[in-house]
């Protein structure tokens, strides 16, 4: 992608891209299996990690947890949240629901509450509440899960504004609690190996650390690192 | 380059930290020899709080021959067992405990700005350490805005450089602000730096390399960086600076003790309310209490005035040390936005450590910018889920974010701190809510004034120039905040201050503030070096009293230990009441 004329910020809005034209993953795993870097598998690095952070990580691509905070409907509802969030429509994909459940289950706050809003899994709960509201009053669609991507784009395109309002939206802070759940969802995103794949990123670095960081004769990329395919 | 020469082979004097860890693991190697103090009978000095500013205090009393406790919330981290390369498995290390946060332009908490643990914030901060200008300590007077120090730079410089050696800093001869140079030569700077180096230069900036607390050749036993960029996730290798691996060694190996898992939750009185005999805390679940000669809170900008405000008592209704309610007042934070920039090579922005070059052009007042003060300039690089807060900041979501996510690779980052202002109404107050502990947590309300808002408007403006001038493909704007200073700011009189220019709060003879809640303003610059100097002053302050005290006094001893005996009773007292 070397013609940056396609970013988001630079094309004609709403002419979405088309992750179509990316190559196919072919080593491991990406979400949706296309990427950046196609024969780039990270998790060929665990060798190079040190133990206490391949647990943690490995734990992450190998154990899901199971949803105990939301009740089955609200998990229905948030799932597609999650998924129109992510672009994520079709297998394998990173079970970002899971990880956010977790997390809510457990209590793990981020170290802040506004003044304005309910804690935070009140506040998700009020979205999954929210959401349905909005999808069967304003969209007459029967669920938010159940209706088509492009409606559930054009509700969540509301949300982004901070413009979604009624029922539940009333006891929230609409604008914030949009960034609120998809701070959590990146976080549970972008934390798998799978995204990792797909972005190039290097993963865990100690204890081998890097030397090719910008240098002139090492470049920018140490050899295992994988090399960008140009669609 | 020219440094080089003064030898990346100086070691501080007095401070054998770096000799006392180990080579090849990370965690103290000294914990067996640790003091313990009994419970029943008073320390000489009792810290909250151990951070930037708590343990470089321990560490020089403790040298003095001061018998030093300190109490710690969070853990005794070894970084081999407990920290890990990855960002999420790096939580722990944030003061995650929920704050509630208002005003109309609301600050958030926890991974931006507070740490929790042996070492304080800096286990996890990026390792900038520049100094501040000697402009900073006169705000009110240069600019009419702000307040003025009650010390001036030249008060606070030999510390820096005490303290520059100790870390220690790398970088180049700095040639803002009173001219310096550092201990340690610059690191090499990574891709994605050199882009926005090359971008500022064009654009007419001067940006330079560091400083950072980050070891750039042999330091006693810890390792030179190995530039694998989780500096902000705790430095597994030892080779960047927190006060747990430059300090604490020493300080143990000195009499210092550090209780971790021990929350603090009130300052007690004596009977006659003008002095402190001691904190109560809860470790395990259980409430104790620890004697004290004399307590110095070192909880930063907001547990310090948390605890001051849960202290109350007869003498001290609204909180200790707080008659004229200016505890919590004057919390500051730094405008930081930042602005990424793409372009088409590969750049891989992981890699080294996130802080690599700074510009302090703009750090003075320039009066045709049309407000007072100024900002700095500095590159920072986000790991993935930093990269994309910034993406979902800047309006993507969806397939758009999916694909910003994708470019991660191509893109450089600049950041700014932007000097805000202090305000009465920028506080921390005590909301209903309780905590685990059972104290009441924090509320923190936070507006900008307008030459706040027109610095940021003003410098984020810079930055996109700077790209633009660059030849940045596309451009994704974040609008955030960094750093936390001030709560409990020093000043001239007790109308105007929480502490005098010693860290001595008016009107309580033994409780000290020792952190960055004492600092009046904030500079552009990051405030841990600051901080730690200050604690270095404060620590020979405190020597030299207690040297001219130490032939009156064995009075002064008996009454001390009265009130010891006196409020450990009550105490007794006062749980055994609450357990029923
Ligand atoms: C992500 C991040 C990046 C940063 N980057 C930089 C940077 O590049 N350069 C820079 O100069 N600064 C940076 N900072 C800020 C810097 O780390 C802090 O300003 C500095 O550490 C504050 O020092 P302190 O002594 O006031 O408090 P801290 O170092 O935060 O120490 C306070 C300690 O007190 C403990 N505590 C608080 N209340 C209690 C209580 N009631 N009982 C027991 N213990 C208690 C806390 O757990 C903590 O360990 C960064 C901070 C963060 C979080
Ligand atoms: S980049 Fe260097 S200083 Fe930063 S965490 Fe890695 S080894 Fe430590």
């Amino acid at each position: 992608m070397q013609d940056p004329s396609r970013l988001p910020n630079l094309r004609p809005k709403g002419d979405n891209a088309d992750p179509e034209d990316l190559p196919r993953h072919r080593n491991g795993i990406t979400p949706q299996m296309h990427g950046r870097f196609p024969d780039y598998n990270v998790l060929d690095e665990t060798d190079h990690w040190d133990e206490v952070t391949r647990e943690v990580v490995l734990d992450r691509v190998e154990n899901t947890p199971g949803i105990r905070f939301f009740t089955a409907e609200e998990a229905a509802t948030l799932k597609a949240y999650c998924d129109t969030i992510t672009h994520q429509h079709r297998e394998p994909r990173i079970p970002v629901l899971s990880f956010v459940d977790e997390k809510l289950l457990k209590g793990q706050g981020d170290g802040y509450q506004y003044a304005d809003m309910p804690d935070d899994g009140t506040a998700w709960r009020l979205v999954a509440q929210g959401l349905e509201y909005s999808a069967q009053r304003e969209w007459r669609a029967s669920s938010f899960a159940g209706a088509p991507i492009s409606t559930r784009e054009d509700i969540v395109a509301v949300f982004a504004d901070g413009k979604l309002q009624g029922g539940p939206w009333e006891q929230l802070n609409v604008s914030r609690v949009f960034k609120l759940t998809t701070k959590h969802i990146c976080q549970a995103f972008y934390s798998h190996p799978w995204a990792w794949n797909e972005i190039g990123f290097g993963g865990p670095a100690y204890p081998r650390g890097y030397a090719a960081f910008g240098s002139d004769h090492l470049g920018d990329r140490e050899q295992w690192e994988p090399i960008q395919a140009t669609p | 380059m020219s440094f080089m020469h003064k030898g990346s082979f100086a070691m501080p004097k007095d401070n054998d930290s770096p000799f006392l860890l180990d080579r090849h693991k990370r965690g103290l190697q000294n914990l067996d020899r640790m003091a313990r103090y009994p419970k029943n009978a008073p320390v000489d000095l009792l810290i909250v709080g151990a951070g930037a500013g708590g343990l470089v205090l321990a560490q020089r009393l403790a040298r003095a021959g001061w018998k030093v406790c300190v109490l710690e919330k969070g853990p005794f981290w070894d970084p081999d067992r407990d920290w890990v390369s990855d960002e999420k498995g790096s939580s722990h290390l944030y003061w995650t405990d929920k704050r509630i946060i208002g005003g109309d332009d609301p600050v958030e908490m926890g991974k931006n700005n507070s740490g929790q643990g042996v070492g304080g914030s800096m286990t996890h901060f990026a390792g900038y350490v520049p100094r501040f200008h000697p402009s900073d300590f006169e705000v009110r007077t240069r600019d009419g805005v702000g307040a003025d120090w009650p010390i001036s730079y030249w008060d606070l410089k030999p510390y820096f450089e005490r303290v520059e050696l100790e870390l220690p800093v790398a970088g180049q001869d700095w040639p803002w602000g009173d001219p310096h140079s550092y201990p340690h030569a610059p690191h090499p700077v990574a891709g994605a730096a050199n882009r926005a180096w090359k971008g500022a230069r064009e654009y007419g900036i001067e940006m330079r390399v560091g400083p950072v607390a980050i070891t750039n050749g042999v330091f006693g036993n810890r390792p030179h960086c190995i530039y694998r960029g989780f500096c902000l996730e705790g430095c597994k290798v030892n080779a960047k600076a927190s006060p747990l691996i430059t300090h604490l060694p020493d300080g143990i190996e000195h009499g210092v003790e550090v209780r971790a898992d021990s929350m603090a939750v009130r300052i007690e009185v004596d009977a006659a309310g003008d002095r402190v005999a001691g904190v109560t805390y809860m470790h395990d679940g259980r409430e104790e209490f620890q004697p004290a000669d004399a307590v110095a809170v070192c909880g930063y900008a907001i547990e310090s005035p948390r605890l001051l405000l849960n202290s109350t008592s007869a003498r001290w209704p609204n909180g200790l040390a707080n008659d004229n309610d200016l505890v919590g007042r004057y919390v500051m934070v730094q405008g930081a936005t930042q602005v990424a920039a793409r372009f088409p090579l590969e750049l891989r922005m992981y890699k080294a450590p996130p802080p690599e070059i700074s510009s302090e052009d703009f750090y003075e007042t320039d009066e045709s910018r049309g407000f007072a003060r100024g900002f700095s300039i500095q590159t920072i690089s986000p790991m993935p889920i930093e990269w994309a807060a910034h993406v979902l900041a800047d309006g993507h979501w969806g397939a758009a974010l999916r694909e910003y996510m994708r470019d991660y690779n191509h893109w450089s980052v600049l950041g700014v701190l932007c000097e805000l202002l202090p305000a009465p109404d920028n506080r921390v107050t005590l909301a209903d809510e309780r905590d685990q502990y059972g104290m009441p947590i924090a509320r923190f309300d936070y507006t900008q004034g307008a030459n706040d808002k027109a610095n940021i408007a003003y410098a984020k403006k810079i930055l996109q120039e700077i790209w633009e001038g660059a030849g940045a493909q596309d451009q994704l704007t974040i609008d955030r905040y960094a750093h936390l200073v001030g709560g409990c700011r020093m000043g001239f009189t007790a109308e105007d201050s929480v502490v005098d220019a010693s860290h001595r709060t008016w009107g309580v003879e033994n409780l000290y503030v020792v952190d960055g809640s004492v600092l009046p303003t904030q500079g552009a610059a990051n405030p841990a070096l600051v901080i730690m100097a200050l604690a270095d002053r404060c620590a020979e302050l405190l020597k030299a009293k207690r040297s001219a005290r130490a032939s009156r006094s064995a009075r002064g001893a008996r009454r001390r230990a009265g009130a010891a005996r006196w409020i450990a009773r009550t105490h007794a007292g006062l749980s055994r009441g609450r357990g029923r």
